[in-house]
């Protein structure tokens, strides 16, 4: 097999991870409520991102003071201490006290145990601290901070074990440890995941199988999944959509956060709650709405409403509004701020959903569309230009008549019987598969063997935080292939992807 | 350069050792007979730059020149700067020689960094990063990097992928300078022990990477050096606080910015922070905080809505028909929140110049015209003239010449000892001759 680019062994927490980590390893009710270093998305992959960037000097200054402020959370409150600190110190200095306590949070926080020279350095940093202040609780602050800031806690580091013969290098337990439960759970490993590692039943396959089985069955699954579709379909550049709220007056600023909350909600539900067909994701009536999502779709709020005030509603059969494509949080974003843009969602529907690569538009082309004018009513005749030109219609084709299958749905998702008074041609074709409206381009593109691949390879993305190179296509097939013949379910891919050989290669090859 | 004079030693002495607060008035007596420089070193007032960025260009035909020297008519678009005309320098007609592959980031890579994008990013650090490697190492923040757009994008990069986020609150912006940690001329040192263990935790932090930093590959070692690079800064940081801090008789602390500015009509009031940035920026210069800034005022391809505005900026750059007034009004109202800026620094006295003519602040966007993409004709202002280093007042139209000349004349103002600027097509070792004042 082909040695391709060596696997990243360096990557930041995202910032999902960091909370994720504070709240799993120290406890649900310390608040992460000071601001961190923003994730970077590479290529639109936050997870590919975080293999690529360091950090700002800002973040360092940042992550100091989140540091101080989580050790004072913890330590300065007595049930909360209890939590990490299992003796009562018998000095100011207490050095046994203090190791224990460096030991068990250090191996959590770093994912891994330390080593003496760590160990020693920290009690001896904690010790000075406790003189200094007269405290020995005090002293522990500042230990637990210099976790915090430590690379060794906001980076994952996934280090090799020396390959032995001719067998491919793995990745040592303790890296594998940390692959699968930032993959599955978006959070650190926990003490039994880091047990396994220690007792090395995590390096045999029944083992192996077994853990993933156990974190499959966590509710924390549902973090690992939200993170994928968050990264795969930019639901993060919902925090930045800009509306004209003088053109679109129901849409307020409560809307952005609604709109990622119902997309993640029915990803999960078709996923983990109901574990069925994943390609249903595009074509199925049930959604999540809350009031304000409810008054947009123009349906009766759910009677069974969540704390979060969502429930699941079915839509009408009648229905012109299927799947994610009819969500307010894809149509809002692949749009502009005052109008529709067939372009921005056949590029969206290429790239996310099919993983067609698009190329830039050229450079140095005239771009400006026509204005409507008693000529040129909908935007279907106004696109017309970029099918005319033969420069532009070599991406455009790809793009404009597809998105056009949209129009229906305005800037923000709202449905529209016409535009600008016109009736509006929704009609299209997929790859050659033709529809008469937004539905049909629905199922085309359920049918259409490339969107479960292209799932494939995003979630293959986000569990290596790579791009695939050349010598990868042939295990993202085998694992396209294995989602097929399972029933195209999530969460047995998930586990296939996790259970791999390639998973545990730290080469970069597959087997 | 010896701007510190420790009276901490001397109160020291007459109190005991007892750790105290006292606030001393500015001491212009400081700086020498002559009000050019600072007494007893006999150097001059420290140089500044910093980058204005707006995204979506210009329309050259409202913004070149066209007369060329000291009398040359403000066009349009550049009438908001018409008050600061002496303190400037437009530079029209120069060329980002790099590929132009990608509409709106070509540019900006090309011209910051004098090479084309690879693989996605920058191959090398941006112009303020190089500048803040020489000059960043004597003040508290080697450099601040901050925007008005809410965004976390910027073309200040320390190396490929390395960005540096811009800071777009600007109560999160004073917090950072001018909360904890700052300290008005003349006030002296509180003794705080924590600030002695805060540095020993980072000295640990830094320890700890050792091991790990052998294990690692070449790419994975810049970014762990980078993260390093950080600690350390934030050290040197924190030792500031047990020195005194700069004796500067125009710093003041600033008033605190409101802490939201909500939306209006739906927009982000972009004039209303981009006035407050400008403030506590002027200030953060002033009190010797940073000598280098990136200023992101708004993103390549941004949408924002400004006020009555039909559609985001971006998407109007390239539909809106005709003349495109709309855009023309979006392009002359970011010259005017570019001229409040200017002029804040303008109104900081140092010595018998002000902190403008101490600095260059290099004034530009992403592409000559939007709706074409096109890198030719860069639009460049630098305003300032970083202690009489390069021309200011004049309209110099340097057609076809390579936009990296204007870079490398604008390191070596600075005091950057640089042989060349950029790669391949975007190299050059001379600079732009007719900014020589």
């Amino acid at each position: 097999m082909t040695f391709n680019a060596p696997a990243p062994v360096l990557r930041r927490l995202t910032q999902a991870q960091y909370v994720n980590a504070v709240h799993d390893l120290l406890g649900e009710d310390l608040l992460v409520s000071r601001p961190m270093e923003p994730d970077v998305p590479l290529n639109g992959s936050i997870s590919v991102g975080a293999a690529s960037t360091s950090l700002s000097p800002r973040g360092v200054e940042q992550y100091e003071a989140l540091a101080y402020d989580l050790a004072e959370q913890l330590l300065r409150n007595d049930t909360r201490r209890a939590r990490v600190l299992t003796c009562a110190p018998t000095a100011t200095v207490d050095a046994t006290c203090a190791e224990s306590f460096v030991r068990a949070t250090g191996r959590r926080l770093w994912r891994r145990a330390l080593t003496t020279a760590e160990t020693t350095a920290l009690v001896t940093l904690a010790g000075n601290a406790a003189t200094t202040l007269n405290d020995f609780h005090r002293g522990l602050e500042f230990a637990l901070a210099a976790m915090l800031q430590s690379p060794h806690f906001i980076f994952r580091t996934e280090l090799a074990e020396p390959a032995v013969g001719a067998e491919p290098a793995r990745f040592s337990l303790y890296s594998l440890a940390g692959r699968l439960a930032f993959f599955l759970w978006n959070s650190p490993p926990d003490d039994a995941l880091l047990a396994a590692a220690e007792d090395g039943s995590l390096g045999t396959d029944e083992g192996l199988r077994a853990q993933v089985a156990r974190l499959s069955a966590s509710p924390r699954l549902a973090r690992g999944l939200r993170a994928f579709v968050t990264e795969w379909l930019g639901l993060q550049r919902l925090d930045a959509v800009s509306k004209d709220p003088m053109v679109f007056t129901s849409f307020s600023s409560d809307v952005p956060a609604a709109a990622r909350e119902e997309t993640l909600s029915l990803a999960e539900h078709l996923a983990l709650t109901r574990d069925v067909d994943f390609r249903q994701f595009v074509t199925t009536r049930e959604t999540f709405v809350n009031r304000r999502l409810a008054s947009i779709y123009n349906v009766r709020a759910p009677s069974e409403l969540r704390p979060d005030g969502f429930g699941l509603v079915t839509l009408p059969e009648g229905s012109p509004r299927r799947g994610l494509l009819g969500h307010v949080s894809i149509l809002a974003l692949a749009a502009h701020p005052t109008s529709t843009s067939p372009t921005l969602r056949g590029k969206f529907i290429r790239e996310a959903l099919l993983c067609n690569e698009i190329p830039m538009p050229p450079v140095n082309v005239n771009t400006a569309l026509p204005e409507p004018s008693p000529s040129l009513r909908t935007m279907r005749e106004r696109l017309q230009r970029h099918q005319a030109d033969p420069t532009c219609a070599s991406c455009h084709a790809l793009l404009d008549p597809i998105g056009l299958a949209l129009e229906h749905f305005n800037g923000i998702g709202t449905w529209r019987p016409n535009d600008q008074g016109a009736p509006i041609d929704a009609s299209g074709s997929l790859d050659r598969v033709t529809y008469s409206d937004a539905i049909g381009l629905t199922q085309a593109l359920h049918d259409a063997p490339g969107f479960p691949r292209c799932i494939t390879t995003r979630l293959y993305r986000f569990a290596y935080g790579r791009h695939e190179s050349d010598g990868e296509e042939a295990e993202i097939g085998r694992l396209s292939q294995d989602f097929a013949y399972g029933g195209y379910r999530l969460r047995r891919l998930m586990s296939s992807i996790a259970t791999s050989a390639a998973f545990r290669r730290a080469d970069g090859g597959t087997p | 350069m010896k701007t510190r004079i420790d009276r901490r030693t001397l109160l020291k002495g007459l109190l005991g050792g007892a750790a105290i607060s006292i606030a001393l008035p500015p001491l212009e007596a400081f700086i020498n007979a002559n009000g050019t420089a600072y007494a007893g070193g006999g150097t001059s007032f420290p140089k500044r730059f910093g980058v204005f960025f707006w995204g979506n260009g210009v329309l050259p035909a409202r913004w070149d020149p066209t007369g060329e020297g000291a009398d040359y008519a403000l066009t349009p678009q550049l009438m908001p700067l018409a008050a600061l005309k002496s303190d400037f320098t437009v530079i029209s007609g120069t060329r980002v020689l790099t590929t132009n592959s990608s509409p709106h980031l070509s540019g900006p890579a090309g011209l910051f960094t004098g090479d084309a994008l690879r693989g996605g990013t920058v191959s090398r650090p941006s112009i303020d990063q190089v500048i803040a490697q020489e000059l960043g190492g004597e003040t508290r923040f080697r450099s601040l990097e901050i925007g008005v757009q809410r965004s976390n994008e910027s073309y200040s990069f320390a190396g490929p992928n390395q960005v540096n986020p811009p800071e777009t609150s600007p109560r999160a912006l004073f917090n950072r300078l001018f909360g904890e940690g700052f300290r008005m001329p003349g006030e002296m040192t509180v003794a705080d022990p924590r600030v002695g263990l805060r540095r020993s935790v980072l000295d640990a932090v830094g320890g700890q990477a050792t091991d790990l930093r052998n294990r690692l590959g070449a790419a994975d070692r810049i970014r762990l050096d980078q993260h390093l690079e950080g600690v350390r800064g934030l050290e040197r940081q924190i030792a500031r606080l047990e020195e005194n801090p700069p004796n500067l008789a125009a710093c003041r602390r600033p008033e605190m910015p409101a802490e939201e500015f909500p939306d209006v009509d739906g927009r982000r009031p972009m004039s209303a922070i981009s006035r407050a940035m400008s403030d506590l920026m002027a200030m953060a210069l002033a009190c010797d905080q940073t000598r280098v800034f990136f200023n992101m005022y708004s993103q390549s391809v941004n949408n924002t809505l400004f006020p009555g505005a039909p559609a985001g900026h971006h998407q109007l750059t390239h539909d809106e028909p005709g003349e495109q007034p709309m855009v023309d009004a979006i392009v002359r109202l970011i010259m005017g929140d570019l001229a409040y800026f200017l002029t804040a620094l303008r109104n900081v006295q140092e010595g018998d110049g002000n902190l403008l003519q101490h600095s260059i602040v290099l004034a530009t966007t992403d592409c000559s015209y939007g709706k074409s993409h096109s890198i030719d004709d860069y639009p460049v202002i630098l305003a300032g003239s970083g202690g009489g280093s390069i021309a200011t007042g004049r309209h110099i139209a340097a057609r076809g010449e390579n936009s990296s000349k204007v870079m490398l004349s604008v390191l070596r103002a600075m005091g950057v000892r640089a042989p060349e600027f950029g790669v391949g097509a975007g190299r050059t070792a001379d600079g732009l001759a007719a900014l020589a004042p």
